[in-house]
């Protein structure tokens, strides 16, 4: 039996404002068969919860990673909205914590958190305010992935704490001109590499990459204090190789495209989109030992001024197109099933989308290491550890 | 106390006011938290000696307080070493002050632009390579001039000339050329005049410009980060990941307060050095 699909909030709003253009990028073939729905759409709209705009507008303060925060996407729905973004870019996510604890939180509208951070920031820090998910009516079971409705990283204690809207694969970024497309991760020790590979200095990505190239692939983030030894021991010869500790994916796409380093592990697979700009081509590629996914969600936190808009925002960033856009750009996931037609054949080809079930099971989310544990390393002791790396001890 | 007295307290006191809220009060408020214990963000009020243990015990904190202190030293060396003839030409030779508006023009871009423009000029493709290249003096990019402690430095004097000018030009402008014509007509020579009126009548300006320019680049991590390689780790960073990662505000309180010792160490061996030299004498020639 057919199953009949039901509107999305985005369809109904742009229909209740007669922007048939819109529409029909969002959905053409429901607009062929839909005349009545787009009548009862043009009666309903204003009724739906979140397309209210008496509490919308003003300006809304972002701290994202970098080409995060929609803003190009989002360009027509703010104008149309009065809402101007102030944005400001993390560069690990530690920095997020580091605006909202303490004596003089910063007043921030909407940040993210990588899927790790969940319940620290929630729990511990009590940094996330709860979100009121009849404000944010894009995210519902029909229109996004079964997977990222609703999961254990997003929503529990019958609470939404943060909606997932990107996510994707961390994983090694080479210049082909520079070196042979590298299938395992060993590739990057060959001699004619030395001083041509980076690592991006951030925890989230690069603890759980070390894990597996270290020799302790699979137990990340729980680990003994032994194999956190052992596991950054196996790092050493990588670390041999290594021109610098990249600071940030903009400092890795600054060393590609001077040509300063050949490969970078660990990294943001958008970055070949943005040294392309640069008339620099790399690719991305996953090796044979497999790479680690993330997952950013937005959250509004406690300090946050400018509520309702903030949510109003991460609705528009679940839309369809806006999802497209930024997973095309970036080279990443949509979480919106109606993102997935319009996404270009290269990033749709990323992850099996009809079987998204798989994808997490090969690749799984990963937490991170315990604040406290008589059983296992915790943050405090992988913070050392990794800086005893770097530092060549 | 007279008028002119009260007068000087008033015009003295918004910035007294100032450094006592926002310097003394915090500087105190760390001090206190270098004794408390952490619970993940979460300061716990006690008073142990634990995290000043850690950090004198950790090989890791030495060794990255001596690359931290090396590159600091050096860059303060060279610096003030650079300015000081240039402020020596401004003060006594040049007719305006061109020279020095050149030397200040390089305020006028940010901080990053300056690193990541050093970045540019080192770099594999980088203008001193290319140039080389297209010379044909050598035919593989020098590898060894970016990404080291060298290029960290080389880009922290380019950013701390101008500040070691300032002062030092600051503290020549109280030697009047009367004076060192004088020591002339005495029969000194130039190291005699350098170094029995010049340095020991500057010598507070001499120490304010290695000082600063030490204190800073010791305590700078974004540069090690962009442009020394895997020689990256500062002591900033340590501390900075206590306070942004592991959220252990005691123990980088601590490792705060361990570098501010070492920099009133070095003061004051700095101090008796040029005492002994006869070089820093106890009261003021002006």
């Amino acid at each position: 039996m057919a199953v009949r699909r039901i509107w999305t909030h985005e369809e109904i709003k742009a229909a209740a404002d007669g922007n048939f253009e819109l529409l029909s990028t969002l959905n053409r073939r429901h607009l062929l068969q839909g005349g009545a729905a787009i009548a009862g759409a043009l009666a309903l709209g204003p009724f739906i919860p979140g397309t209210a705009r008496a509490d919308i507008g003003g300006e809304v303060s972002l701290f994202t990673w970098e080409g995060f925060d929609m803003e190009p996407e989002l360009k027509e729905w703010r104008e149309k909205n009065g809402v101007t973004a102030k944005n400001s870019t993390m560069t690990t996510q530690d920095d997020v914590q580091g605006k909202l604890v303490g004596g003089s939180p910063v007043a921030l509208d909407l940040t993210e958190y990588n899927q790790a951070y969940n319940k620290f920031y929630a729990e511990e820090l009590g940094i996330i305010e709860p979100i009121d998910v009849s404000k944010v009516p894009n995210y519902n079971a029909n229109d996004i992935f079964a997977g990222f409705y609703q999961g254990e990283r997003w929503y529990w204690n019958n609470t939404q704490w943060g909606i997932p809207f990107t996510w994707g694969l961390n994983s090694l970024v080479y210049n082909p001109a520079m070196m042979e497309r590298p299938t395992s991760y060993a590739d990057l020790l060959k001699p004619e590499l030395k001083g041509k590979i980076t690592i991006i200095d951030d925890n989230t990505g690069t603890w759980p990459t070390a894990a597996i190239m270290g020799g302790v692939p699979g137990k990340y983030p729980n680990v003994t204090k032994e194999e956190l030894a052992t596991l950054w021991e196996g790092m050493k010869p990588y670390r041999d190789q290594c021109k610098s500790f990249a600071a940030s994916n903009g400092d890795v796409i600054s060393m590609l495209v001077s040509g300063d380093i050949a490969a970078c592990l660990n990294v943001w697979s958008g970055i070949p989109f943005e040294t392309a700009k640069q008339n620099v081509k790399t690719d991305y590629v996953i090796p044979k030992e497999g790479a680690v996914m993330w997952c950013d969600a937005w959250f509004t936190p406690k300090t946050a001024k400018n509520r309702d808009t903030a949510l109003a925002y991460i609705n528009e960033t679940l839309a369809a197109a806006p999802q497209a856009s930024l997973a095309n750009r970036a080279v990443t996931g949509v979480v919106t099933k109606g993102a997935v037609p319009l996404l270009d054949e290269a990033t749709r080809a990323l992850f099996d989308y009809n079987d998204l079930d798989s994808v997490f099971k090969s690749a799984p989310m990963l937490g991170i290491p315990p604040r406290e544990s008589t059983e296992f390393a915790t943050y405090d002791e992988w913070v050392r550890a990794y800086e005893d790396f770097k530092t060549g001890i | 106390m007279d008028r002119q007295q009260r007068m000087g307290l008033l015009l003295a006191s918004p910035s007294f006011i100032y450094s006592i809220i926002f310097f003394v009060v915090p500087t105190v408020l760390l001090f206190i938290y270098s004794f408390f214990r952490s619970k993940a963000f979460i300061p716990i009020p006690d008073f142990v000696f634990d995290n000043y243990i850690r950090a004198l015990s950790s090989k890791g904190f030495w060794i990255v307080a001596w690359l931290s202190l090396k590159i600091g030293l050096i860059t303060a060396v060279l610096s003030v070493a650079a300015s000081f003839p240039v402020a020596m030409y401004i003060a006594y030779r040049s007719k305006g002050n061109l020279l020095l508006y050149l030397v200040l023009a390089s305020w006028l871009t940010s901080y990053l632009v300056r690193i990541y423009g050093w970045r540019m000029i080192l770099g594999s493709n980088g203008l001193i390579n290319s140039t080389l290249m297209q010379l044909g003096l050598i035919d593989q990019p020098l590898e060894f001039i970016l990404y080291n402690p060298v290029s960290v430095v080389i880009a922290l004097v380019h950013i701390f000339m101008p500040f070691t000018l300032l002062l030092l030009l600051s503290a020549l402008r109280d030697v009047k050329s009367e004076y060192l014509e004088a020591a002339r007509d005495l029969g000194a020579g130039p190291v005699a005049i350098l170094l029995k009126v010049i340095v020991p009548m500057i010598h507070r300006g001499l120490v304010s410009a290695f000082m600063f320019t030490l204190i800073l680049a010791s305590g700078d991590y974004i540069a090690p980060q962009l442009l020394g390689g895997t020689n990256s780790m500062t002591v900033g960073l340590l501390i900075s990941n206590q306070f942004r990662a592991t959220g252990n505000w005691p123990f980088g309180a601590a490792m705060a307060f361990i570098a501010f010792a070492i920099f009133a160490l070095i003061y004051v061996v700095l101090i008796a050095l040029l005492r002994a030299g006869r070089l820093a004498p106890h009261r003021r020639f002006h």
